[in-house]
């Protein structure tokens, strides 16, 4: 096993695809510059056909993966941003999410949708937005996002092979964060829909994703000999890991879910209401979200203390439990 | 390009045909035996036709919303049948009856269609790169309305495709009418086309009422597109006999159109005009007319039969959810 850096990762899951399929490609603007370094190098080995920029122009930027998907090929947009995809958010929530179902299952739509996201950087809402809850929001799309390099690579390579849309950030909070991968061109996938037990516990379960997963295994490592701290990655959120979650609960019997999204309408909100549904006798205490309060993310020094951060972890660990 | 006798024959086939596919389309709705709207096409069969009766299977089709895109799917060689089993919920609907009134024909290239007005202007471009790509003389006709001109991603898409030379036809259907509202309220100059010029694109105007017309200047789009020299932006104008939809009042602004304006435009009845053609040039003789409606009537007897001889689509709950996702 390397060491890499998690945007390494998602650049070799690309570099890898590209070399195996030539329908595969990748659009967005500025990306053969590399404004993330993602897609740094690729226009060199597979030129400006496959590594396309656009104009300022996002529906018809995020058309060109739409209508090229229909067409059989297997495109991935890159909107550098997160809060980006809302200018052409018709085409790529809506249009994308039915097109499959709504038109008899005849059809499918095999495209991969990534961007930026997540507040650490002080960008304020534009900027630092998440986008998972609101994808997660529309049925036929399905939605995960990589909290580890290992698990980046793996995540990419499952989202670009999968015949639905993917909507797959990755966080800029752990962009550099660096991990162990396997070598150049030894091919594995981390299947979408499987969530990963990142640290194994018995007082109290925390799932957290991204950034906040980082910051979770954190405050568990401080806790130990006080709170025992399972921590789980879901990795996916369409399709969401369920039954992973509820082993857990059913050792644990307390959960505290942690999530980037917004609280009023976020993923934290539909899974603690389907622990609810599923698992309400295996809970000992109401279910804790941490998330973010109910205003647009504020940029500057206000962000370390709205967003989710590891006190607040801590406390929401410490209430559970109390 | 002027046509062939064989050529304006198929066109004038394909005019009847969608004359009495839109007179059927509109006593079903009267009758109440179509779901959700129906946008009648009466005045404005022509443009669709074409456009769409030179295209090959494998070029992409984006049908204009009036008639319910099956002036231009029946042009294409669309069984139309598919679609009204659509449009009357049975299960042997094109989309299994999940549509309401929606289309997919995606082995004819005829991908979906959208109640997001200007919906087909993004995805145009994503058809016309992968044709460019594939460079197999693929083209992509994009059949939109003077209102869905008014979306910035009718703009977008131009831009782009004259960047790449992508093979796109931008066929506007300008009846001047988006449901009350004018075209000459809504955009700053007459012609929806002059928008090609700050591309530089080049751009034709045809009248709309004339199906040879607007066919010679599809088929000069078609060829040049082919032949990887860029988008052609055509400029059909149209007119629109009934209301925006079966049951929305015939407003222009807030007022009731007039009984002149109609009077006016009826004198430009597409199917009268080509029939007068037809007969002075000697394309067809009044018995070949005839024959050819007679064959129309019973296409749509047997469309009608298909359609109401199906099985109402209700499947599980389950068996829907298993359809969100492709395997």
């Amino acid at each position: 096993m390397r060491t890499i850096t998690l945007i390494d990762a998602i650049r070799e899951a690309y570099q890898e695809e590209l070399r195996a399929d030539d329908s595969v490609f990748l659009v967005g603007q500025d990306i053969r510059g590399s404004i993330f370094p993602h897609t740094k190098g690729l226009v060199e080995e597979f030129g400006p056909e496959r590594i396309v920029d656009t104009p300022i122009a996002e529906s018809g930027m995020y058309g060109v993966a739409l209508g090229a998907a229909q067409e059989g090929m297997r495109p991935i947009v890159d909107f550098m941003f997160g809060g980006f995809s809302y200018v052409t958010f018709s085409e790529c929530s809506v249009t994308t999410g039915q097109y499959h179902f709504l038109h008899g299952s005849q059809h499918a739509l095999p495209l991969v949708i990534t961007a930026g996201v997540g507040t650490g950087q002080r960008l304020a809402n534009d900027h630092a937005m998440s986008i998972h809850g609101t994808f997660a929001h529309h049925p036929g799309i399905k939605v995960a996002m990589p909290s580890t390099p290992y698990d980046a690579k793996g995540m990419f390579k499952a989202a670009i092979r999968d015949n639905n849309p993917v909507v797959i950030p990755w966080h800029m909070g752990i962009m550099m964060l660096k991990g162990e991968v396997p070598e150049v061109d030894e091919d594995y996938i981390v299947p979408l829909g499987v969530a990963d037990v990142k640290r194994e516990g018995s007082d109290v379960t925390v799932l957290a994703n991204s950034l906040q997963l980082q910051h979770a295994l954190k405050v568990a490592a401080e806790l130990e000999g006080e709170i025992s701290v399972e921590v789980i990655d879901p990795r996916s959120f369409v399709p969401f890991d369920m039954e992973t979650l509820l082993r857990s609960l059913e050792k644990t019997n307390r959960l505290v879910i942690v999530d980037e999204d917004w609280e009023s309408g976020g993923v934290a909100a539909t899974i603690s209401a389907r622990v609810m549904e599923q698992g309400f006798d295996l809970l000992d205490a109401p279910v804790i979200r941490v998330t973010l309060p109910n205003m647009p993310v504020p940029g500057g020094y206000m962000e370390e203390y709205v967003a989710p951060n590891p006190q607040r972890i801590e406390a929401a660990i410490r209430a559970v439990c109390a | 390009m002027a046509l062939t006798r064989d050529q304006m024959v198929i066109l004038y086939r394909n005019l009847v045909r969608a004359d009495h596919f839109n007179r059927m389309m509109y006593r079903r709705m009267m009758q109440g035996k179509l779901i959700g709207f129906y946008h009648p096409a009466e005045g404005a069969i022509a443009p669709g036709v074409g456009a769409s009766t030179f295209l090959n299977k494998d070029d992409n089709l984006s049908p204009h919303h009036r008639g319910h895109g099956i002036t231009h799917m029946l042009s294409k060689g669309i069984d139309i049948k598919y679609y009204l089993a659509e449009h009357t919920g049975k299960d042997t609907g094109c989309c299994k009856g999940r549509s309401a009134f929606h289309f997919s024909f995606p082995e004819h290239k005829v991908y979906m269609m959208s109640g997001f007005f200007g919906y087909n202007f993004a995805p145009s471009v994503g058809w016309g790169w992968a044709a460019k790509r594939r460079n197999q003389g693929q083209v992509v006709m994009n059949c939109s309305g003077d209102g869905s001109y008014g979306q910035g991603r009718a703009h977008e898409a131009l831009l782009m495709a004259q960047n790449w030379k992508l093979p796109i036809i931008f066929f506007c259907e300008n009846n001047g009418m988006s449901i009350f509202s004018t075209a000459g309220e809504m955009h700053p100059l007459p012609d929806i086309s002059s928008l090609a010029a700050g591309f530089g694109m080049p751009a034709a105007i045809v009248d709309g009422q004339d199906v040879f017309a607007v066919a010679e200047a599809s088929l000069a789009a078609i060829e040049r597109a082919r032949a990887g020299k860029g988008p052609t932006f055509i400029e059909a104008k149209t007119l629109r006999f009934n209301e925006h939809d079966i049951g929305t009042p015939d407003l222009s602004g807030w007022e009731q159109r007039s009984e002149d304006e109609h009077a006016a435009m009826r004198e430009r009845e597409p199917l009268a005009i080509a029939t007068e053609r037809v007969l002075a040039e000697s394309v067809l003789s009044q018995s070949e007319i005839d024959a050819l409606v007679e064959e129309a009537v019973m296409e749509i007897a047997a469309v009608e039969e298909f359609a109401d001889n199906s099985e109402i689509a209700r499947p599980g709950v389950e068996e829907l959810l298993d359809g969100v996702f492709a395997r």
